[in-house]
Parts: structure tokens; C-alpha cells; sequence
């Protein structure tokens, strides 16, 4: 047993075990008129089932990974690199409705750009300015995509 | 008659000039996804199904298709000359491809996995255009037993064919299920799952849901490390194979079409596996099975015919069925129900020129793609030293856009972001999304078959086992699992 399946096994469990939980709710009916949580009850009650098997088996099949946890996630990767995109696209998603869609993407590829090529700052900023403006083109102007306007609806009115 | 009448039709639609440019449009972004990794099909058709809204159903689907197949030329190229594989199919290529390379025969490489591609599309999309119809024919007189029970047999191939452990390829697909669930019962109106958020109440999406799992997870994962590519410098020549050439491929193209046709159109087959069976077929009945990854001609015809056939006969499920066999197709799926068209049984009685124009169109696509991969490889050469530092900005960029226009909401970005932070977790622990996909895309209308057909016996779950075709399939799905388990058993006691 691998301490990776007993720790996907157990979430898995944990899973099924809400999902029987919120299905029992729902109301489950009977096999002859089955209800809305008739068919959320039976996958909750087999991902259970599975999570328990997954806890308690051999081996996953692939090969044994050695360690387990951080260290494992992470071993000798550079880990900044998928942590600043992942924070990026966090603050895209917190910024797009009140900055708008031109600045929040702007600010977005600048950043993605310039973290790449840190000792430019013509390319980053050419780069992304001519993205951000063709895609409006592309997508607002030519598909009618209404993006959030944001701080910048005032041009609009 | 009717059978001409309907090419005759098939040919017209494919052959007007808007049709014919949506064509160029697909194969061409296939085969520049194909040639560039980090960004796959399933992710591209993604990003470009609100573009195709705005187009007619048939257009649309042209267009997505060709970016289906278009990606299997490509990745033959990046497997061949950098050794990196554009595409998951493409990845056995590597082994005999890039030695070919090396040892100043890539033209070679490169033009037989080319001509290999087009006598397998083609070949490919002749028995799809035999074959569609007539399983459609049969497909009418499905009822919800039969839909239910060919579901199940669907999910326990995708599981029993995945590449690493098959219970996590079953969680995967009951996870699927589960997230299919969430929104308004179609039956009662219930709200399931929904946490009072009325932007669930829809259910999750399915572009979100493949740009976070494929897409973003994916460019995380790849920018965990530097990839180190070095491309083969100069000229390429000799693009047309040798008479000996041809005479050690033929073979191997023919038996990987036949191969990867009927690998295709199992569920979760598709293109990925395929490949590599034909790798294995291909080295066992060589006569020099030893020389086989030193840059032998075989192992790049075998692999390259077998993943585009493949492709082809992918569509079979769908047309005929409404089954999708894999990611791509469910997507396919999802735009043609866009535009109001159902595919199935009816698809080719009710829209004759979807069903036949599509299929037309690939006969111009692979075409297309013979002139866009051999004339033209310096243009693919040059774009792959673009930089992934450059890339994958895009790639986020126009995921989020694509996210977002599929219903202009913001939460959808979410939904992507957490699919592709759970995607990327998920890859750490080995585990396959191609089951989740398809479970995802199947879900509502196993659980629709299921209830209908427990409504009609009164509870009487009898009703799988008395019909036929319903029975088959589930006999069928319980030998693949004990066969399963059977293997994985003999596998332990064999001693490495």
C-alpha cells in the first residue's frame, strides 16, 4: 500500500461519503420512481467503495513513487514558475469586473512577459499591448463578447 | 442511388467556398497545435467554439474537425525533429523518428509520416462513410435500456483502456458522473449541488472543465521545467520516400490503418493508444525486431497511419450513436447541440448535410493537409523555435477569453482555474482525465436511460438483461473487468 493511494483513496471516500450525504437530502425516490438524489446517491455510495479499495490496494499500477507530500510536488522543480502564472491568473479573475477587461489583460501578459524576459521592458509591453488589442478587435468589436468594461464604462457612455 | 445522392450532396457542401475556407482554417490551426506542444486539440476546439457560433452548424463543424485531425499530421514533426511529441500519439514516433533524423534521413521520416497520415485518413474516412450509416440504421431502435447498458460498456472500455492504474481511470469516470450532477434535475427541477449559486444552476460547462483540466494544468505542469529543445539544423531534404522506403512502409501503413479504424472507434481508444499498439504489431512481425528504435522506416509509417485512422473513424460513435469516444468528440458534440443539431441516429436522416458534408470535407482536408506538411515544413521548422517562455502567456491569455465567451461569465474563469488547480494535482498523483471527460459528457444521459427505463419496469432492474443489445453490452463490460482484474493478478505473480 502506497501512502499516495491511501491519501487519494481517503479523499475519494470522503468525497462519496458528502455526496450520499447531500443525495439522502435531495430525496432519493424509490427503484421505481427514482429520485433527484437516486443517481448522486449511487456514485457517491460507488466512489466510497472505490476511495476504500484505492486505501487499502497494493500498488496503483504505475510505478511506486518514492516520498510523498511537498518535497515530492516540487522536487527539483522550479516551482516559481507554476506558482507566479498560478497567482496571475487568481488575480485576472479577482481584477476583470472592477478594472475592466483592456487593463486586467494588459497588466496580466505584461507581467507573464516580463517575468520571462526580465531585462526588457520594450518587448513585454509591445507584446502585450498588441495581444490585448487585436483580441479586443477579435472578440468584442468583431463577435460582439461583451467583456467587463470596469473602471474604463465612463469611455462608453 | 440514395448512397451517390448523398455524396453528390456531401461534395457540394464541402466543396463551397466558405466551407472550403473553414476547411483550410481547421487543418491549419490543427496542425499548428499539432507542431507546437503545450497546447492539444481538445484545449484549441475549446478556445474556438464561440467563434464558431457565429458560423452555420456545418462550417462549424468542418472547421473543429480538421483541427482534430489537422493535429495528428502536426505532431509527427516535433516528434521527428526536436524528439518531443507534438501530440500524446505522436510520442512512439520519437523513438524511430528522431533516430531517422539523426542519422540525415528526417525527409524521409517526415514524408512517409505524411503519406502514411493521408492513405490512412483516407482509407479511414471510407469506411466511415460505409460504416455510419448503416450502425445509425441499427441505432433507431435503441431504447434507454440499451443507451444505459452501451454507456456503461463505454466508460469500462475508457477505464480498461487507460495508460496507468484502471481503478484511478474508474474513480476518474465516477467523479465524472458525480460532476455532471450538479445543477437543476431535468426531472423534478430540483437544484442539485448548486450552494445557492445561481451560476451552477446550469451546471458546470464543459469548455471550463476541459481548458482547466487539459489546458491550464497542463502549461503548469510544463513550466515546472525548462524543456530543453534542440532542433535539427539543416536543410531538410529528400521528402519523398524511396522506392525502398515505400516498400518497407506499405505495409506497416495498412496494418496500423486497420488498427487504429477499429481502435478508434472504441470509447477512449482513439488516437493515443492505437499509436502505440501499432508500434507493438509493427515490432513483432518484423524481421529485424531488434533494430527497432535505432530508426527504423516501419516505426514511424505504423504508429502515424494508425493515430490518423484513428481520428477518422472517431466520428463513428458520434454520428451514428451520439456517443463521443474521447474529449475531442465530446466537444464536437457540444457545438453541433449549439446550433440545435442532435447527433445520433437521426443525424444523417435530419441534417444530410452535416452528417455527409463533414465527411466530404475531410476527404479536402487531408488534401490540404499533404501540401500544408511536406511543401511547406520549413514554416512548421521555424515555429517551433518559438520559445514556450512566449507561448504559454497566450495559452492562459486565450483560455481565460475562451472560458469567458462561451456565456460571457466570469465564473467561469473560476470554474477553469479550479479544474486546472485540481488538474495539476491530479497529474502528481498519475491520474488520467480522458475518463472524466467522457463520464462528464455521458453523465445526464446515463442517468436520463437509467431512471426512464426503471419508470417503465415499475423498479425492475430486469429490464438491462431480457433485451439483447442491452445485455450484450453489459456482459461484454463485465468480462473486460475480470479480465482486468485477471491480468493485473498474473502480473504479480510473474516474476520481473
Amino acid at each position: 500500500m502506497t501512502k499516495q493511494n491511501q491519501v487519494s483513496g481517503f479523499i475519494w471516500l470522503l468525497l462519496g461519503a458528502l455526496l450520499c450525504i447531500g443525495s439522502i437530502q435531495l430525496n432519493l425516490g424509490g427503484f421505481h420512481k427514482p429520485g433527484p438524489g437516486f443517481m448522486p446517491f449511487l456514485t457517491g455510495a460507488i466512489l466510497v467503495l472505490l476511495g476504500f479499495i484505492l486505501m487499502f490496494s497494493g500498488s496503483n499500477g504505475s510505478k511506486v513513487e518514492e516520498g510523498f507530500g511537498v518535497k515530492r510536488f516540487w522536487r527539483e522543480k522550479n516551482w516559481k514558475n507554476v506558482l507566479i502564472p498560478w497567482l496571475s491568473l487568481f488575480g485576472y479573475l479577482l481584477l476583470l469586473q472592477p478594472l475592466g477587461f483592456l487593463p486586467t489583460s494588459f497588466l496580466f501578459l505584461f507581467l507573464l512577459f516580463k517575468l520571462t524576459k526580465p531585462e526588457s521592458w520594450l518587448e513585454p509591453f509591445l507584446f502585450s499591448g498588441a495581444t490585448v488589442v487585436l483580441t479586443y478587435f477579435i472578440f468584442s468589436v468583431w463577435l460582439r463578447c461583451p467583456f467587463p468594461k470596469g473602471m474604463l464604462a465612463f469611455l462608453t457612455r | 442511388m440514395e448512397f451517390l445522392g448523398n455524396l453528390s450532396l456531401g461534395y457540394q457542401v464541402a466543396f463551397s467556398a466558405a466551407n472550403l475556407l473553414y476547411c483550410f482554417i481547421g487543418v491549419f490551426i490543427g496542425t499548428l497545435v499539432g507542431v507546437l506542444p503545450g497546447i492539444g486539440p481538445a484545449g484549441t476546439i475549446s478556445l474556438l467554439l464561440p467563434v464558431s457560433y457565429g458560423i452555420s452548424p456545418v462550417a462549424a463543424i468542418i472547421m473543429l474537425a480538421g483541427i482534430y485531425y489537422g493535429s495528428q499530421y502536426g505532431g509527427s514533426t516535433t516528434s521527428i525533429l526536436v524528439n518531443i511529441p507534438g501530440e500524446a500519439a505522436s510520442v512512439v514516433t520519437c523513438l524511430d523518428g528522431y533516430k531517422m533524423a539523426r542519422q540525415g534521413r528526417a525527409g524521409a521520416a517526415l514524408g512517409i509520416a505524411a503519406f502514411g497520415s493521408f492513405i490512412a485518413g483516407t482509407i479511414g474516412i471510407i469506411f466511415l462513410m460505409f460504416l455510419a450509416q448503416p450502425l445509425s440504421e441499427i441505432a433507431v431502435r435503441f431504447g434507454p435500456p440499451e443507451y444505459f447498458s452501451l454507456m456503461i460498456l463505454a466508460m469500462t472500455i475508457v477505464t480498461f483502456l487507460a495508460q496507468r492504474s484502471m481503478i484511478q481511470a474508474i474513480i476518474m469516470a465516477v467523479l465524472g458522473v458525480a460532476l455532471s450532477q450538479i445543477g437543476i434535475d431535468i426531472v423534478t427541477g430540483h437544484s442539485r449541488f448548486t450552494f445557492g449559486l445561481q451560476n451552477l444552476e446550469d451546471g458546470i460547462k464543459l469548455v471550463p472543465l476541459v481548458m482547466g483540466l487539459f489546458g491550464i494544468s497542463e502549461v503548469l505542469t510544463n513550466l515546472e521545467e525548462s524543456v530543453d529543445r534542440t532542433i535539427l539544423q539543416g536543410k531538410i531534404k529528400g521528402l519523398l520516400p524511396n522506392l525502398k522506403d515505400w516498400m518497407d512502409s506499405i505495409g506497416a501503413i495498412l496494418r496500423g490503418t486497420l488498427l487504429g479504424f477499429f481502435l478508434g472507434i472504441l470509447p477512449g481508444g482513439g488516437v493515443i493508444i492505437s499509436s502505440f499498439v501499432s508500434y507493438a504489431v509493427e515490432k513483432r512481425v518484423s524481421k529485424y525486431p531488434e533494430k527497432f528504435g535505432t530508426g527504423v522506416i516501419e516505426g514511424v509509417a505504423g504508429p502515424e497511419s494508425a493515430n490518423n485512422s484513428a481520428s477518422s473513424s472517431a466520428f463513428i460513435p458520434l454520428f451514428s450513436l451520439g456517443i463521443p469516444s474521447n474529449a475531442v468528440m465530446a466537444l464536437l458534440l457540444g457545438a453541433l447541440m449549439v446550433h440545435g443539431v442532435i447527433p445520433g441516429p437521426l443525424l444523417h436522416r435530419q441534417h444530410p448535410d452535416i452528417f455527409w458534408g463533414t465527411i466530404m470535407s475531410m476527404y479536402i482536408g487531408n488534401f490540404m493537409l499533404l501540401i500544408l506538411n511536406l511543401p511547406l515544413i520549413g514554416l512548421w521548422v521555424k515555429l517551433l523555435k518559438v520559445p514556450y517562455r512566449i507561448l504559454f502567456p497566450f495559452i492562459l491569455f486565450f483560455s481565460i477569453i475562451g472560458s469567458y465567451s462561451i456565456d460571457n461569465s466570469v465564473f467561469d474563469i473560476f470554474v477553469m482555474l479550479l479544474f486546472g488547480t485540481m488538474g495539476y494535482v491530479l497529474r502528481k498523483f498519475r491520474y488520467e482525465f480522458s475518463p472524466l471527460v467522457l463520464a462528464f459528457i455521458l453523465g445526464p444521459m446515463l442517468e436520463n436511460s437509467l431512471r426512464q427505463s426503471l419508470l417503465v419496469t415499475g423498479g425492475s432492474f430486469s429490464i438491462f438483461f431480457t433485451r439483447p443489445i442491452s445485455a450484450s453490452c453489459l456482459v461484454i463490460a463485465v468480462l473486460l473487468l475480470l479480465s482486468s482484474i485477471f491480468l493485473r493478478k498474473r502480473k504479480k505473480l510473474t516474476p520481473s
